[in-house]
């Protein structure tokens, strides 16, 4: 039984303002995009100039100085793992938040299994309300900025961390965030935060992969000049070490905004696409049930005409 | 008289905020004051908040509420690396006001020697310096 005109005509009116609506998101989606991607690439000379800076300062430290810094002992019993996971503030982004949710719920199970004790540090409302429900309140939830977060931000989530480890409260911080592969495609990924591998900043001086010739260059020039430090190259390489953790999760912020884009931008032209089937099959039903009544109304006119020869 | 000028550029994480030739660059390192002009011998040093003054001319400066960084002179450049850096346009003062007195009490909580107390004392110094530019009672 099919329905009537009307009821179809109301449908096909709504799925249309519906499309309207999904159509609007895409587009803004992309426009927000866009944005992030830039702000993504807005970070790389400044990460680059703190990798040159590293490098020139680490050649004149004394390692044995340095080893001491608190970010990079690793503590020998690990106990206490704190997980800070990067979703959302809102949703509507097909499985950019909860494939964040999931794993980090599935790497709690996992490390509790090896009898740790685990704590949730959250971004993003989606992120925080989820672990909320379920009981598993995190201990810092930051919400609020992940449309456009700024440094101030990661800065403030990264130095909760860092006391944290540092005064002894968590032996080991890891991160889990959508890292921005393209608009279209966004992998979860879960990097160790704290303890800072000491290797990292000691490669960071060394030669790396993604270091042009003319940056080593330039370190070395650097290095080698009669360069005046103030207050010492230890005390230089002291703060470039909490730095790293922020720019760190800075990044990690900045990709979670840009793959929350991408996401939500695929979500709603997928929405889209299926909405335009929608009202072409709802049309299809329509023309149908109009066909049927006319033919319906043909044959009651014949029998009429028929009763009355 | 115009002095001979250099290039300087300044950086944070979320861009370049001033690139240009200045006469003069002042700031504030962890061990104080610091006037750079041109030909300033090589220097790597660790920034602490206040305002930074970029000196196109004599009474011609552009202001920017500077946060913890580094200073990075080189090559007859001068490069700023600073985690904040905001015109005194930018600085809303009932926010800073605010965050300094959460600074301030989460300073008188903490314990002395813990990274905790660190990091309060960190915040409160940041904050006082912007609200000094804010209110343009920096310094200089």
């Amino acid at each position: 039984m099919s329905a009537s005109q009307a009821d179809v005509k109301d449908r096909i009116t709504s799925v249309r303002n519906i499309r309207k609506i999904t159509r609007a998101m895409e587009m803004v989606a992309a426009a927000r995009l866009r944005r992030a991607e830039q702000r993504i690439e807005a970070l790389r000379p400044y990460a680059r100039a703190v990798r040159v800076m590293t490098r020139a300062a680490a050649h004149a430290a004394s390692s044995a100085e340095i080893s001491q810094n608190p970010l990079l002992q690793i503590h020998p019993e690990e106990e206490r793992v704190a997980l800070l996971l990067v979703t959302g503030d809102r949703g509507l982004a097909g499985a950019f938040n909860s494939q964040i949710i999931r794993s980090g719920l599935k790497a709690a199970a996992e490390l509790r299994e090896q009898g740790k004790e685990v704590s949730f540090y959250a971004v993003g409302r989606r992120g925080v309300s989820t672990l909320t429900f379920r009981k598993q309140e995190p201990l810092g939830a930051y919400t609020g900025f992940t449309d456009r977060p700024a440094y101030a931000n990661a800065r403030e989530v990264a130095e909760d961390l860092i006391t944290a480890y540092a005064d002894g409260k968590v032996d080991r911080v890891e991160l889990i965030y959508n890292s921005y592969v393209s608009a279209l495609t966004q992998e979860v990924r879960r990097e160790t935060l704290l303890p800072v591998q000491e290797a990292t900043i000691w490669a960071a001086a060394g030669a790396q992969e993604d270091t042009s010739f003319a940056e080593a260059d330039q370190a070395e020039a650097t290095a080698h000049a009669l360069v005046e430090y103030e207050p010492s190259p230890e005390g230089i390489l002291q703060r470039l070490i909490p730095d790293y953790v922020e720019i760190s999760v800075f990044r990690a912020l900045l990709e979670s905004t840009a793959s929350e884009h991408g996401a939500r931008m695929t979500a709603m032209r997928n929405a889209s696409e299926n909405a335009g089937e929608l009202i072409e099959d709802l049309t299809l039903e329509m023309n149908r049930a109009r066909q049927a009544e006319i033919t319906q109304e043909i044959m009651e006119v014949v029998a009429g005409a028929e009763g009355l020869s | 008289m115009a002095r001979t000028t250099f290039d300087v550029e300044v950086l944070t994480p979320e861009g370049s905020v001033f690139s240009d030739t200045v006469e003069m660059v002042s700031t504030r390192t962890e061990t104080g004051s610091i006037g750079i002009l041109a030909h300033h011998q090589p220097l790597l040093g660790l920034l602490a908040p206040t305002e930074l003054r970029l000196y196109r001319g004599e009474n011609d400066y552009a202001r920017f509420a500077q946060g913890e960084g580094y200073v990075q002179v080189a090559e007859g450049r001068v490069l700023l690396l600073v985690e904040e850096a905001h015109t005194p346009d930018d600085l809303d003062v009932a926010e800073l006001r605010e965050k300094l007195s959460k600074a301030e009490s989460a300073l008188s909580g903490a314990e002395a020697g813990t990274a905790e107390f660190d990091r309060a004392a960190r915040d409160k110094r940041r904050w006082e310096a912007f609200l000094a530019v804010a209110e343009g009672t920096a310094t200089h």
